[in-house]
């Protein structure tokens, strides 16, 4: 029960917040609203998946958003080409993977800090896609939207995978050798070298998974819409890494848990509409997001300062 | 790296001095190839759009110094353009004392992180990650997204478009900024402690130092200098919007980053900063001045400054791959062994 103190208490207060709605604005849990809002976090949740595993690394990643933009134009360029749509979703995670080894070598091979590793690459990627294709949205063939499914089938398709893919990388992190070998790296690197894990190696792959799952998050995102933008993305790093941190992924690295990341996601998706939905009005949903990250900190700030003194 | 070196070639391997090479280089390159680039009106214009970015990136340096890192600084400015707009119209206070409170405004900002940061010891970069959405997301919720402030009165636009002694006005507010932060951060003992405290805040704890009350210093600071970089910016454009300044955070953080500053802390210089700045506006207003390039100058630059940003970081790395490459050299000379190169 103590062990998952930090998750259950934002599953409760997620639990709360929907508690509150279902007295107060019943609307919220109709179907078919509910579930356009849970496929539009979809990829944000396979993002904030991947972010979990390098901040519990040690680690920061801030290009994914960049990265996202351009594994999505990948994929449409090729789906526009009249390939056939597994080819377009292949290049668009094989784009993120050699995206994220991109990082992945400059921290893990060469050292570097991967804060302005990640800055320079997000910079450079965004520029780069701006200066190819100039801000045109690119038309997707017909049949390409919801993997050609009929629209509400292709969104459970959507939740499906990413919801999927938590439950795999759950499991992964937990009982698997390479999962535990991601914590060993960040809760000490020295320490997990000298138990003979590599943590350059651990570091470069966690970074190589989370270049794919950008990937995967962008084709999540391109079977939304008839068309992709090239602009998309922008922001969509902090959301994730906010949907890390609430979720009580520890920054100092080595703690997290994936389903917790999950209940902080849902907790920040689900806050704006909330809101309008008892008469808030819209534009307080960035602050508020705001608020609960630093009261997220806050509160693991104020629990380890409570353990310093009478641990 | 070592500082303690001296001599010709220490010079030559200063982070500086390889500044200004690549400065240099610039301003002959686009002066060879762009129309008008060096023109009074054209190093004008640079100078204009580049002082809120440098007055951002003069501030994040003391708090990159001491192993820091401030995310919020570019909401900061959105937030306080926003209320100074506020302040203005709404309240109806004098300009001139909306600008003051303003600047108080701006303090506050920096001491609510200055706060988390040192009360609870708290990591910087999630800190500021929340108050990087929470005050883009208070100047939001205050002009409802859409409300912009406009139509102020001439006199209080003059330190965005005005000149004095012949010189855009920004200029001088530029200058006295980084005067003032040279003078904290290399001339002072206050100063020295920001790279203490960077190097080892614990050995800078042992060694008597106040380290919360100088990382608070260091937020708060950042904090007033974003507000006059909002000042800056509405004068600049004439209105005052809630995305003012979107973005800004990381440009200064490039900048700092380029000027040689060590993201752990401890290493770095003000004058580093500068030149960073330097090098990073005379790009991207040099690109727009080459026929060619100009459709694409923004992207471009955008690209090299990026590149340039990772080449800054790997060259850190070079004295000690040469260090290391003539070690196993020595080495594998003294040995009996045949050579195969």
């Amino acid at each position: 029960m103590k062990r998952y103190f930090r998750e259950l208490s934002v599953a409760a207060a997620l639990g709360v917040m929907l508690l509150l709605l279902a007295v107060f604005a019943p609307n919220f849990f109709e179907p078919q609203p509910l579930l356009s809002r849970l496929t539009a976090a979809a990829p944000k949740l396979v993002l904030a998946c991947g972010v979990a595993l390098v901040i519990i690394a040690r680690q920061i990643d801030i290009s994914i958003g960049s990265l996202f933009a351009v594994c999505g134009t990948c994929a449409g360029l090729v789906a526009a080409a009249k390939l056939p749509w597994p080819v377009a979703m292949l290049a668009a995670v094989v784009v993120g993977a050699l995206g994220g080894a991109l990082n992945g070598v400059l921290v893990a091979g060469l050292r570097l800090p991967s804060i302005v590793v990640t800055l320079a690459t997000m910079v450079t990627m965004r520029e780069a896609l701006r200066l190819k294709q100039q801000g045109v949205f690119i038309n997707l063939p017909d049949g390409a939207q919801w993997f050609g499914l009929p629209m509400t089938a292709g969104q459970f398709t959507v939740c499906g995978v990413a919801f999927g893919l938590l439950v795999l990388m759950a499991f992964a992190v937990k009982h698997l050798s390479a999962g535990r070998f991601v914590y060993a790296v960040g809760s000490d690197a020295e320490a997990a070298r000298l138990a003979g894990i590599r943590p350059q190696l651990t570091t470069f792959l966690v970074f190589v998974l989370m270049g794919a799952f950008t990937g995967l998050a962008a084709v999540l995102n391109m079977v939304q819409s008839p068309q992709v933008d090239p602009n998309s993305g922008r922001g969509l790093e902090l959301e994730a890494i906010a949907a890390a941190v609430v979720g009580g992924v520890a920054v100092s690295g080595g703690r997290g848990r994936l389903w917790g990341v999950l209940a902080g996601l849902l907790l920040l998706v689900c806050i704006g509409p909330a809101l309008t939905y008892v008469g808030v009005k819209p534009y307080w949903e960035k602050a508020i997001q705001g608020a609960i990250i630093l009261l997220a900190v806050v509160a693991d700030g104020l629990r380890s300062w409570k353990g310093v003194n009478h641990g | 790296m070592n500082t303690d070196k001296h001599g010709f070639k220490a010079l030559l391997l200063r982070h500086e001095t390889i500044l200004v090479l690549l400065l240099i280089s610039e301003v002959i390159y686009f002066n060879a190839f762009g129309r008008r680039f060096g023109t009074a009106d054209n190093v004008t214009n640079i100078v204009r759009h580049s002082v809120e970015i440098g007055l951002l990136a003069l501030v994040m340096t003391p708090i990159i110094l001491t192993g820091g890192i401030d995310l919020s600084v570019g909401s900061i400015l959105g937030l306080c353009a926003v209320l100074f707009g506020k302040l203005w119209r709404d309240a109806g206070l004098d300009p001139w004392l909306a600008g003051v409170c303003t600047l108080g405004i701006g303090g506050l900002c920096g001491g609510f992180n200055a706060l988390l940061i040192t009360r609870l010891g708290l990591p910087p970069l999630i800190v500021t990650l929340g108050t990087f959405s929470l005050f883009r997301g208070l100047a939001e919720a205050i002009t409802q997204g859409v409300d912009a402030f406009t139509n102020f009165p001439e006199s209080c636009l003059v330190h965005g478009t005005g000149q004095l002694a012949g010189q855009p006005t920004q200029a001088w507010i530029l200058l006295a900024a980084a005067k003032g932060v040279w003078l904290l951060v290399q001339r002072t003992t206050f100063g020295r402690s920001f790279r203490a405290i960077g190097f080892a805040p614990e050995g800078a704890r042992y060694a008597g130092l106040p380290v919360q009350r100088r990382l608070a210093m260091a937020y708060v600071l950042a904090g007033v200098v974003a507000a006059v970089a909002a000042l800056t910016y509405t004068a600049r454009f004439g209105t005052a919007k809630a995305d003012a300044g979107t973005g800004y955070e990381l440009f200064a953080i490039t900048a700092v980053v380029l000027g040689g500053t060590s993201i752990f802390g401890g290493i770095g210089s003000v004058q580093g900063t500068l030149l960073g700045v330097a090098s990073v506006a005379v790009l991207s207003n040099g690109l727009t001045r080459v026929p060619g390039l100009m459709n694409i100058a923004s992207e471009l630059s955008g690209m090299l400054t990026g590149a340039l940003l990772l080449l800054a970081l790997a060259s850190g790395l070079l004295p000690k791959m040469l260090a290391d490459w003539r070690a196993r050299r020595h080495s594998s000379s003294q040995s009996a062994q045949p050579k195969l190169t």
